[in-house]
C-alpha cells in the first residue's frame, strides 16, 4: 500500500476535469514518462487512478504490477455483496498485454501456447497455459484473437523476452502494448444489466468467451464477456483517456441496479471462490522460481490444463506429452477448513508431516468457511489433511491445526457465467 | 618464555575475524601486527586532516551475517549501511543504474529495451540459483578438517551426495557458469550493450580475466553472493560498513579483547619456528620468542611461506608449488579529498544509486581492450574505474560539506612491459583518472585538495602483500575451492603441522568476507577437539 501515491501532486494531474468529457489523461500517469527517472516513483498509477480515488472511503491501495490499485474502496464485505447481489466496477489495467500481429501470428501462437488454436475465431478469447521446453509453467493468460491476424495476449506477469525469443523465424511482431490500454472489469448478475442500461446494444447475445465492438458514451471500447469470479462477468478494454470517462459513465448508469466499485481485494476473495489460480501467486513462473521445485506442471495447477497433447510441435511439447501420463507429484486445490473465524492458514499437514502450503487463502462468505488454494502432495490427498492456523488474541498468537477438507467443486460457480442469453436483470 | 594456545599474524580482517573467533572458543589469542593500527588491508587513513578513506580498498562490501552473529559485533557497534547496486557511467553520456525495487529496476532496463528488462527475471533466477548452490561451499571449509581414512570417506561422500543431487539441467547451468566468457553467457539473455555492460563490470571488478575471457561468467554470480533471493525482484545491494572500514576493524578488535584475546601492534614476525616438523612459535624482529600450539598467518600464501621460514626447514616441494600459485596485480587504487559534493549533471538529480558506487566503463569489448593492455603490460589507456564517495552516504567520514572519492581502477599492471612505472607514468595515470572523473563531474578537479595514487607496487612494499594482488591469488577454478592456495593443500591447513593460513589466499578466497577467517578457526578447533562456535 502506498497511501503517499494516492492523490498525485503536480499541476497537470489537478488540472483533469472529471466533468470535462473532453478532458485528456495525462499519458504519463500510466505509462512511465521517458523524462522522469525510475527511482521518482516507485510506483505507477493507472488510467483510472482519480476515479478510484474520488470513490475510496479507506485510501487503501495495493501495488500490483508496479502500479497502485484501491485494495478495498468501501468495505470488502459490502463490495463482495455487490459482486454476487448486483454487480461491481473494478480497475484491472495492471494486466500485462502483449498485441502479436503478421501474416504467422496463428503459427507462432500454435507453437507458443499448449492448447490448439485452430478453433478460436475473430472475437473470441480462451484460457491459454504456456510452458517452457521442460514442461514447467511459465504463465497463463487469455488469449483474444482481435482479427485475422491479430491477436491479444493479456497476462498476470510480463512474458515479452521469452515471447520475442520464441518468435524468431516467424513473420510476427510481438510488442507489449500494456500501457495503452485500460481494463475495467465488471463483473455480477447484473453486469449485462449495466452495460445494457449504459446504450451497449445486444450484450445479451454475446456467448461466454466471446468479445464485440460497442461504444459507452461515444467511447469505444472492447467488450469481452470474461472475468474469473464464477459468474456472469464483462472486462471492457478502452483506450487510457477514454478510460475514466467510460468508468463515470457506467456508475452513473448501473448506480439505480446496484452496481458498486470494488478494489484489488475482492478480486482476490472471487478468484479464490472461482477456485482459480494467478500467477507470482499461487504458483511461480517457471523463470521466476529460484527453488527448481518451486516451478509446476500443468498438471499439478489445473486438473483440465487447456492443451492438446496432439498438437505435433509447440514450446514444452515433449515433456508435457510425457508428463501428461504420469501422476502429477502435487496438485492444487481448494481446501475448506473446519473453522468459524477468518483466521490465516500456512501448512498443509498429513499425519504430521508437511505435504504442501497454502497459496491463497480467505474467508468464503458463499460457503461460510475458510477456503484454501493450497499445493499439496498427490500421495496424501486421500489422506486426512489439516493446515496450520494462526490467530492473533491480544497480544499472544494462537496457533491451531484445523482439519480441512478438499472441496470437490468451486465455492461459486454459476450457470450465469455461460448461459445464452445472459440474464438481463435478476 | 611467553607462552600462548594461538598466535594470529597479521590484525587484518580475516586474521581478526580467525582471533575472535578462537578468543570466544575459550584460547588464549595473541594478535601481532607489524603496522602501527590494526586492519592490514582494510585499514583506514586520512589523505587530508579529517578526510577518512579505506587506503588499499573501495571499503564496500558487508562481513555475511553469521559471522556477525557468531562474533556478536553488533554489540561492538558494528553498523553496515545498505545502498543500491551503483550507476555504470558510460563515455557517451549514458548511464545504468542498479535498483534494488524490482518495478523500478525493470523500468531502468526497459530505458534500454523492453525485452531485456524481462530478460533479467530469468537472469535473476539462474543468480540467485548459482549463490544456492555455491553458499554451501564458501560457507565452510573446502576439507571438512576430518581425520582418518574413515573420516575422510565420510567427507568425501557428502561431496559426492551433492553433485549426485544435481539434475543434468542443473549440471549444465553449472558447465555454462563455470566455462563461457561473461560476454557470451549475458549474450544468451541479453540483447542490449549497455545492460550487459553493466552487469559486467560490476562483476570483472577485482579479477585478473576480461568478459570476453573463457570462465570470466562465473565472476557475475559474485555481486549477488549476499543476495537471499526475496521476492523484491531487483538489483543486488552494494553494503558497507558504517563509520568506514576502520568501524569495522574497531567492531573486531574490540570483539578480540572481550574475549580475551590481545593484539600488539609494531610487532613484526620474522620467523616462524619448527620443531621436528612441527610448528612451534614464532621469533618477532626484536628477537623476542613467543611459543604457541598453533600458528595462524593472515599474510598472503607465498609471504606466509617464503619469507617467514627458512626455505631449508620446508616439506620437499612446497616453495616450489607455493612459487607457482599465480598473484597478480591487477588494480591502482586512486584516493581523493573533495572540499565539495562532487555533481553529475549527467545523472538524474537524487539518484538514489550513486550512494552504492560509480562505474566509468565502456561496452564490453572496450572492458575486453583494457583487460589486453594489461595483459600486454600496456600503461592503461581506458580502465575500467569503479568509484566509491562513501562520504555520501556516510558524512562522518569528511569534514562537513566535504567528500572522500576512492576509486579502484582495474586492469593495472604490477610492471610495465618497457620497464617499472616512473613516476611520470605514475602522474599520467592519475591525470587519466581525474580525465575519466571530470567528464562525469565537470569541475571536480577544482575540489580536490588531497591525491593520492597507490600502484600494485606500492601495496606490496606498505603492507607486504606480495604483487599488490587484493585477491591474494588468482580466483579462477584452478586456484579456487580444494585447490585454494594450491591443489594438495586446500584449506586453512598446510603441510606444517600447527600452521594455518587464514588470509584469503585460502578458501573461500576473497568470495566471503572474513570466510578465510573463520574457516581457520574453525579448521584448527576441530584439530584441537574443541566446540567452538566457528
Amino acid at each position: 500500500m502506498t497511501p503517499d501515491t494516492a492523490h498525485p501532486a503536480g499541476d497537470e494531474a489537478s488540472a483533469i476535469d472529471l466533468d470535462d468529457e473532453r478532458a485528456k489523461v495525462d499519458p504519463a500517469l500510466f505509462e512511465a514518462d521517458p523524462a522522469e527517472p525510475p527511482f521518482a516513483r516507485s510506483v505507477l498509477t493507472t488510467p483510472l487512478h482519480l476515479v478510484t480515488s474520488a470513490e475510496s472511503r479507506t485510501n487503501r491501495w495495493i501495488r500490483w504490477n508496479g502500479y497502485t490499485v484501491p485494495e478495498v474502496l468501501t468495505d470488502l464485505g459490502d463490495e463482495y455483496r455487490a459482486l454476487r447481489g448486483t454487480a461491481i466496477l473494478a480497475d484491472h489495467s495492471p494486466l500485462v498485454k502483449t498485441r502479436i500481429s503478421g501474416r504467422e501470428a496463428f503459427d507462432y501462437l500454435q507453437r507458443l501456447v499448449a492448447r490448439d488454436l485452430s478453433l478460436l475465431d475473430v472475437h473470441s478469447s480462451v484460457h491459454v497455459i504456456f510452458c517452457e521446453s521442460g514442461g514447467r509453467v511459465l504463465g497463463d493468460g487469455l488469449l483474444f484473437r482481435l482479427g485475422n491476424e491479430e491477436y491479444r495476449l493479456v497476462t498476470e506477469e510480463s512474458h515479452l523476452a521469452w515471447m520475442a525469443e520464441s518468435a524468431e523465424g516467424f513473420r510476427v511482431r510481438v510488442e507489449d502494448v500494456s500501457a495503452s490500454i485500460a481494463m475495467l472489469s465488471l463483473q455480477g448478475p447484473l453486469s449485462a444489466s449495466c452495460l445494457a442500461e449504459a446504450g451497449l446494444e445486444g450484450i445479451e447475445k454475446l456467448a461466454a468467451f466471446g468479445a464485440l465492438w460497442g461504444h459507452i458514451g461515444g467511447m469505444p471500447l472492447y467488450v469481452s464477456r470474461t472475468g474469473a469470479t464464477g459468474d456472469l462477468g464483462y472486462e471492457l478494454w478502452t483506450d487510457a483517456e477514454d478510460a475514466p470517462h467510460v468508468w463515470r459513465r457506467l456508475m452513473e448508469r448501473g448506480a439505480s441496479l446496484g452496481l458498486r466499485p470494488a478494489g484489488f481485494a475482492l478480486r482476490e476473495l472471487a478468484r479464490l471462490e472461482a477456485g482459480l489460480p494467478r500467477a507470482g501467486q499461487d504458483y511461480l513462473s517457471a523463470f521466476a522460481a529460484v527453488s527448481a521445485a518451486d516451478a509446476v506442471t500443468p498438471f499439478e495447477l489445473w486438473s483440465a490444463p487447456p492443451l492438446a497433447t496432439e498438437k505435433p510441435v509447440f514450446n514444452g511439447g515433449r515433456a508435457l506429452r510425457r508428463l501428461a501420463g504420469e501422476r502429477p507429484f502435487r496438485r492444487l486445490v481448494l481446501l475448506r477448513a473446519e473453522s468459524f473465524e477468518p483466521a490465516s492458514l500456512s501448512t498443509v499437514l498429513c499425519g504430521g508431516r508437511s505435504v504442501g502450503a497454502v497459496t491463497t487463502a480467505g474467508f468464503s462468505p458463499a460457503l461460510g468457511a475458510n477456503i484454501a488454494l493450497a499445493l499439496v502432495e498427490s500421495a496424501s490427498l486421500e489422506g486426512n489433511l489439516s493446515v496450520t492456523a494462526c490467530r492473533r488474541e491480544g497480544l499472544s498468537s494462537r496457533e491451531a491445526l484445523l482439519p480441512v477438507r478438499i472441496l470437490p467443486a468451486p465455492a461459486w460457480n454459476s450457470a450465469r457465467r455461460v448461459a445464452i442469453p445472459a440474464p438481463l436483470g435478476l | 618464555m611467553e607462552r600462548h594456545d594461538a598466535i594470529v599474524i597479521g590484525a587484518g580482517l580475516n586474521g581478526l575475524v580467525a582471533a575472535a573467533y578462537l578468543a570466544q572458543a575459550g584460547l588464549d589469542v595473541l594478535v601481532l601486527d607489524r603496522g602501527t593500527a590494526p586492519g592490514g588491508l582494510a585499514s583506514e587513513h586520512e589523505i587530508a586532516p579529517g578526510y577518512r578513506l579505506p587506503r588499499f580498498t573501495l571499503g564496500s562490501g558487508g562481513l555475511p551475517p553469521r559471522i556477525v552473529s557468531d562474533l556478536g559485533l553488533a554489540d561492538h557497534g558494528l553498523r553496515f549501511i545498505r545502498a543500491e547496486g551503483g550507476v555504470t557511467c558510460f563515455p557517451d553520456g549514458r548511464y545504468h543504474a542498479s535498483y534494488r525495487d524490482g518495478v523500478v529496476y525493470r523500468r531502468e532496463i526497459s530505458r534500454f529495451s523492453r525485452v531485456d528488462a524481462d530478460a533479467f527475471t530469468r537472469y535473476r533466477r539462474d543468480m540467485l540459483r548459482a549463490v544456492r548452490r555455491l553458499a554451501p561451499l564458501l560457507a565452510r571449509p573446502a576439507h571438512s578438517g576430518a581425520r582418518g581414512l574413515f573420516g575422510r570417506l565420510r567427507a568425501q561422500l557428502a561431496h559426492a551426495d551433492l553433485i549426485a543431487a544435481m539434475s543434468p539441467d542443473d549440471m549444465r547451468d553449472v558447465l555454462r557458469l563455470w566455462t563461457l566468457p561473461a560476454s557470451d553467457f549475458l549474450d544468451t539473455y541479453f540483447e542490449d550493450d549497455f545492460v550487459k555492460a553493466h552487469l559486467a563490470a560490476a562483476a570483472m571488478i577485482g579479477g585478473t580475466l576480461g568478459p570476453c575471457t573463457p570462465t570470466s561468467a562465473a565472476r557475475l554470480v559474485l555481486p549477488w553472493l549476499a543476495e537471499t533471493g526475496d521476492a523484491s525482484g531487483g538489483a543486488p545491494e552494494t553494503l558497507m560498513p558504517a563509520g568506514g572500514t576502520s568501524a569495522l576493524v574497531q567492531a573486531l578488535v574490540s570483539a578480540v579483547g572481550a574475549a580475551g584475546g590481545v593484539l600488539r601492534m609494531e610487532a613484526e614476525v620474522t620467523d616462524v619456528r619448527i620443531r621436528d616438523g612441527k610448528v612451534k612459535g614464532i621469533v618477532l624482529a626484536n628477537g623476542e620468542e613467543i611459543e604457541a600450539r598453533a600458528v595462524l598467518s593472515g599474510l598472503d600464501v607465498k609471504r606466509s611461506f617464503l619469507s617467514l621460514f627458512q626455505w631449508k626447514d620446508l616439506p620437499e616441494g612446497l616453495v616450489e608449488r607455493v612459487g607457482r600459485v599465480r598473484m597478480k596485480g591487477v588494480a591502482a587504487k586512486v584516493n581523493l579529498a573533495l572540499d565539495a559534493a562532487p555533481v553529475f549533471p549527467g545523472l538524474p538529480e537524487g539518484c538514489p544509486s550513486i550512494g552504492g558506487g560509480l562505474r566509468l566503463a565502456g561496452t564490453i569489448p572496450a572492458m575486453e581492450r583494457a583487460f589486453a593492455d594489461w595483459r600486454e603490460r600496456m600503461p592503461p589507456r581506458d580502465p575500467l574505474i569503479d568509484v566509491l564517495i562513501p562520504s555520501l552516504l556516510d558524512p562522518s567520514l569528511a569534514p562537513e560539506g566535504g567528500h572522500v572519492l576512492s576509486a579502484l581502477v582495474h586492469y593495472v599492471p604490477e610492471e610495465l612491459h618497457d620497464g617499472p612505472w616512473t613516476g611520470e607514468r605514475r602522474d599520467a595515470l592519475g591525470d587519466l583518472v581525474m580525465t575519466r572523473l571530470a567528464e562525469i563531474s565537470p569541475g571536480i578537479a577544482e575540489h580536490v585538495i588531497a591525491i593520492e595514487i597507490l600502484l600494485p607496487d606500492d601495496v606490496e612494499n606498505e603492507i607486504g602483500l606480495t604483487s599488490g594482488d587484493l585477491s591474494h591469488g588468482e580466483t579462477t577454478l584452478d586456484q579456487f575451492f580444494a585447490n585454494r592456495p594450491f591443489p594438495g593443500a586446500g584449506g586453512a591447513e598446510t603441510p606444517l603441522k600447527n600452521f594455518y593460513l587464514c588470509s584469503p589466499s585460502a578458501h573461500p578466497g576473497p568470495l566471503v568476507m572474513g570466510g578465510a577467517g573463520a574457516n581457520a578457526a574453525s579448521t584448527l578447533l576441530a584439530a584441537m577437539g574443541k566446540r567452538g562456535r566457528a
